[in-house]
């Protein structure tokens, strides 16, 4: 269960300029829910992902997730709660070129210190469910971006996570890859995931398996 | 003025904690006075990314000082070989006013910072930061302690004088000397090692009995009376030689640098005694601290105890 | 298990390091050269020390010159007999040396004559003089130290050496052989002749020699023998080995102080650089870890990565530095660094480094390099640590 509760978040650019990014935005969704936020870029749907990740704080207003205020946590416990309950996917997938694409999926794991079988026993599953396996030893900066988002999908299922988090996802993919995207995400829903869309493309407002679209519009939800 | 390559060393690693502990300290105060975990003020998250920076600082100069503690005995007794009548450390501890203080002050801060470090683990465990004032606060007195300490190392360096002849450890650890030292000769050896066990034997009880504050306090006298059983006692039996008391030729390699084993456990053993009763922590903590304390402990009173032992199977005799 | 070694976080560590190549290529080079002088100054040092120390331990306890106006005389050999009878020596001798210049070469070379039929002073010395033979006065023979040999071999002297004697005329005298001394400081720039021979070179009368030196057989007795010898010498200089060694290490001393001015001077800067460097942080490396604080890593985390990747470089610059450096000080010779410490180089032919191994060094280099790069590296790893996630990932 997310809830945000009167949230309204303001970016400050200097001291003559502001930008109020979401304005009094209440929002709840339930577990296992998958729920696509519809709007133009800068109508502040990715300031809700950021907040649900705790990635930033709100101005004012709390987030509560499962029944916990993650909108006041210090930074060290903002990286805990998302290391166990968020995978997000951003839109520039945010992958670090240089490195392969096994230890690009590892990384959330790196901090945890687990046992070399346990963590290759995750990374295997992680990459066979989203099939990547093949190019476990590739280089991230020379695959397509199809593959690039998979690695992206993979690394944020690789802790399990009940929350996903998906920021424009096929903003940089052809047709025939956005529907494979919505394959992985029917397999995630059935997991029993919750998850979260950003998203402007209309390929996501007449899916079956969507719960709900909620539409922002300049900060506001409709 | 003894400037050394050694001293210089330690010296110019002086002036880098010097440095970063004012920095830590300042940092510290703002965190004491103003820490508010509940606020959401743009001050207190600048707080809050500067509480990471003193507890890396204060982190550092711990891990470098552990090491570093050592380096400072082994320049000693290098420095030793410079100085008329030195034979160890001893000697150079001895050769101006400062050097016992300097020594104690160095022990009592090495139990501080770890107290210190350990406190931060646990602190930050909790969401809330139970610990965060207390901590900084602990660091406020902390800091005026290491200061004394730098300042107190640059000038018991400035003072040892190469030309004067000084006392070496055979005169200031006997009985016929005239000081503090000479005090606890004149206690019997079988008293001293009756409160030794005994006090090992209830570390033993309290650690069955889980009584956690009298169990630290058992592991702070047996600070005391190791130190003095080890000098009036045990000492004599790593030197095979009845008139021998010295604290710090067992250092050397004569000795197989046996003393910096001997050193390191009871540091060890008594730290952990003393955390589980002075941190407050999940039971399963307090359990290991409990038994990395009984261990080392245990480890400091067999090592000690196998020299007389050993030494009666060979010679038959008692020194 | 929460002590164990974090193997992914040290090979996410040097994964780093090698993504950063050009920045950590220049610590790496600029932490390896300091710990590469650092290393071989410390190691010439202890050579040299041992070395001189060695030199003054094989000097006789006390030794007596003349001395007039201020500068060294000749002195009577018959005084000799008048110090065996001081109580407490148990042995004089006069020596004949001096130092010869060799103009070609522009060295100057320590010549010492001996007498077959008298006891020597040293022990080297009683060895050469068993082993070889210095010949007739007018075919003298002489023994070489390997320097020596060296200097005349590149001038062409191979068989013999003409010596200029002090009216004018040449002397020649053939080398009988190359000897090796205790130590090379004290042997190499030798010549050993027969005391005829140097006398006639340098034209020193018969009953002259150049000081007197003094054996005595209970060390603790030295200073009341040169109490006594005072009193019959007031106006001579008598020098003890003691004295010796203290001016040795004066000498030395002042130059490691010069050395350590310096040398205080390039840590303060290696600060600097490689807080500079550190510091300068990519847009690249900043995405880096708002990426990693994105899908779960704490400010500790990041803390920790960045204390692994400076521990990893640091660790592996000291190793390759004190490596080099043992090296280049007992493989070359330390080519150049050591003339800085062997002050006399110029004029002395060359000697080796002997291989002196001090642990304790090693530790003293890695005191003052390793916790000074980290403590550089503190600061800067804090700044990118506690970046906010959310703006640098944008």
């Amino acid at each position: 269960m997310i809830e945000l509760k009167h949230i309204t978040k303001i970016y400050e650019l200097n001291r003559a300029d502001r930008v109020v990014a979401l304005n009094d935005v209440s929002l709840s969704i339930k577990e296992g829910v998958v729920l696509v936020l519809k709007g133009a870029s800068g109508s502040g749907k990715s300031s809700i992902l950021s907040l649900i990740a705790a990635l930033s704080k709100p101005t004012s207003g709390e987030v509560i997730v499962d029944g916990k205020k993650i909108s006041k946590l210090s930074d060290n416990f903002a990286s805990v709660y998302r290391r166990d309950n968020i995978g997000f996917v951003f839109q520039k997938y945010n992958l670090i070129p240089n490195l392969s694409v096994r230890d690009n999926i590892l990384l959330p794991l790196v901090p945890l210190n687990l046992d070399a079988k346990d963590a290759e026993e995750k990374l295997a599953l992680v990459m066979e469910m989203f099939h990547i396996a093949h190019k476990a030893n590739a280089i991230v900066k020379n695959l397509s971006g199809g593959e690039q988002q998979r690695v992206a999908i993979a690394r944020a299922n690789i802790n399990n996570p009940k929350i996903i988090l998906a920021d424009e996802p096929t903003a940089n993919l052809d047709e025939k890859l956005s529907l494979s995207f919505i394959e992985i995400l029917k397999e995630l829903k059935s997991l029993n995931k919750t998850i979260v869309i950003a998203t402007h493309d209309p390929l996501f407002f007449n899916l079956d398996f969507v719960d709900s679209v909620v539409e922002i519009h300049n900060g506001i939800v409709r | 003025m003894l400037l050394s390559p050694e001293v210089l060393a330690l010296l110019i690693l002086n002036v880098i904690f010097f440095l970063f502990a004012i920095i830590a300290f300042i940092l510290s105060v703002k965190i004491f006075l103003k820490w508010d975990l509940n606020s959401t003020s743009q001050a207190q998250y600048k707080l809050e990314k500067q509480s990471f920076l003193t507890a890396t600082i204060i982190k550092y100069i711990f891990i470098i000082k552990v090491p570093l503690f050592l380096f400072f005995i082994f320049t000693l007794d290098k420095i030793s070989g410079l100085l008329t009548g030195a034979m160890c450390a001893a000697g150079v501890v001895n050769a101006t006013s400062y050097g016992t203080y300097l020594i104690l002050l160095k022990i009592l801060n090495l139990y501080l910072f770890a107290y210190w470090l350990a406190l931060h683990n646990e602190d930050m465990k909790h969401e809330h930061q139970p610990y965060t004032k207390m901590k900084f606060g602990i660091f406020i007195a902390a800091f005026f302690l290491l200061m004394t300490e730098i300042i107190l190392e640059g000038v018991m360096f400035k003072a040892i004088d190469i030309e004067k002849v000084v006392d070496c450890c055979g005169a200031i650890y006997s009985s016929s000397a005239n000081s503090y030292i000479s005090v606890i000769f004149r206690l019997k050896a079988s008293l001293l090692l009756v409160l030794f066990y005994g006090n090992f034997l209830l570390i033993v009880i309290f650690y069955f009995l889980k009584k956690r504050y009298i169990f630290a306090l058992s592991n702070a006298f047996f600070i005391i009376i190791s130190l003095i059983t080890l000098i009036s006692f045990f000492g004599t039996y790593i030197y095979q030689l009845p008139t021998h008391h010295c604290p710090f030729c067992f250092l050397q390699k004569d000795y197989y640098y046996i003393g910096y084993f001997i050193y390191i456990f009871l540091f060890i053993g008594t730290f952990y005694g003393l955390l589980s009763g002075f941190l407050r922590t999940s039971e399963k903590e307090i359990s290991k601290n409990y038994k990395i304390a009984l261990l080392f402990n245990f480890l400091y009173v067999i090592l000690l105890t196998s020299y007389p032992i050993l030494f009666y199977i060979k010679n038959g005799v008692w020194l | 298990m929460k002590n164990k070694i974090n193997i992914y976080l040290i090979e996410f560590a040097i994964n780093a390091i090698l993504r950063q190549k050009y920045k950590s290529l220049f610590v790496a080079v600029v932490f390896i050269l300091l710990t590469f002088l650092l290393t071989s100054v410390f190691f010439i040092t202890n050579s040299i020390k041992y070395e001189l120390n060695s030199t003054v331990e094989a000097l006789p306890e006390i030794i007596i010159q003349k001395t007039e106006a201020g500068r060294v005389q000749n002195i009577d050999v018959a005084e000799v007999d008048r110090i065996l009878a001081v109580k407490g020596v148990s042995d004089a001798y006069a020596r004949v040396w001096g130092y010869y210049y060799f103009e070609n070469a522009g060295v100057n070379f320590s010549i010492v004559g001996v007498d077959k039929f008298e006891n020597q002073y040293k022990n080297s010395l009683a060895k050469i003089v068993d082993r070889f033979d210095f010949g007739e006065a007018d075919s003298p023979l002489m023994i070489i130290g390997k320097g020596v040999h060296e200097s005349m071999k590149k001038n062409y002297y191979k068989e013999y050496f003409n010596f200029i004697k002090s009216d004018g005329t040449l002397k020649k005298v053939t080398i009988a052989g190359v000897f090796d001394g205790d130590t090379q400081l004290e042997s190499n720039d030798m010549i050993v002749m027969s005391k005829e021979t140097f006398r006639e070179i340098f034209n020193m009368p018969q009953t002259k020699a150049t000081d007197i030196v003094v054996k005595v057989a209970n060390s603790s007795e030295i200073a009341t023998v040169v109490s006594k010898l005072k009193l019959i010498y007031p106006n001579s200089s008598i020098i003890t080995k003691e004295s010796i060694k203290v001016s040795y290490q004066n000498i030395f001393n002042y130059k490691s102080g010069l050395f350590l001015a310096l040398f205080i001077i390039s840590l303060f800067t290696f600060f600097i650089v490689i807080y500079d460097k550190v510091s300068g942080l990519s847009s690249e490396e900043k995405r880096e870890v708002g990426i990693l604080k994105a899908i779960g890593w704490r400010v500790d985390d990041v803390l920790k990565e960045k204390f692994y990747e400076a521990a990893i470089i640091s660790l592996f610059s000291y190793i390759v530095g004190v490596g080099l450096a043992m090296a280049f000080v007992y493989l070359f010779q330390a080519p150049i660094l050591r003339d800085i410490f062997v002050g006399y180089s110029e004029l002395k032919p060359s000697f080796e480094l002997p291989f002196v191994f001090d642990i304790q060094t090693l530790f003293l280099v890695f005191f003052l390099s390793v916790p000074i790069y980290i403590a550089a590296t503190i600061i800067p790893s804090w700044r990118v640590a506690t970046l906010e996630a959310d703006e640098v990932i944008r």
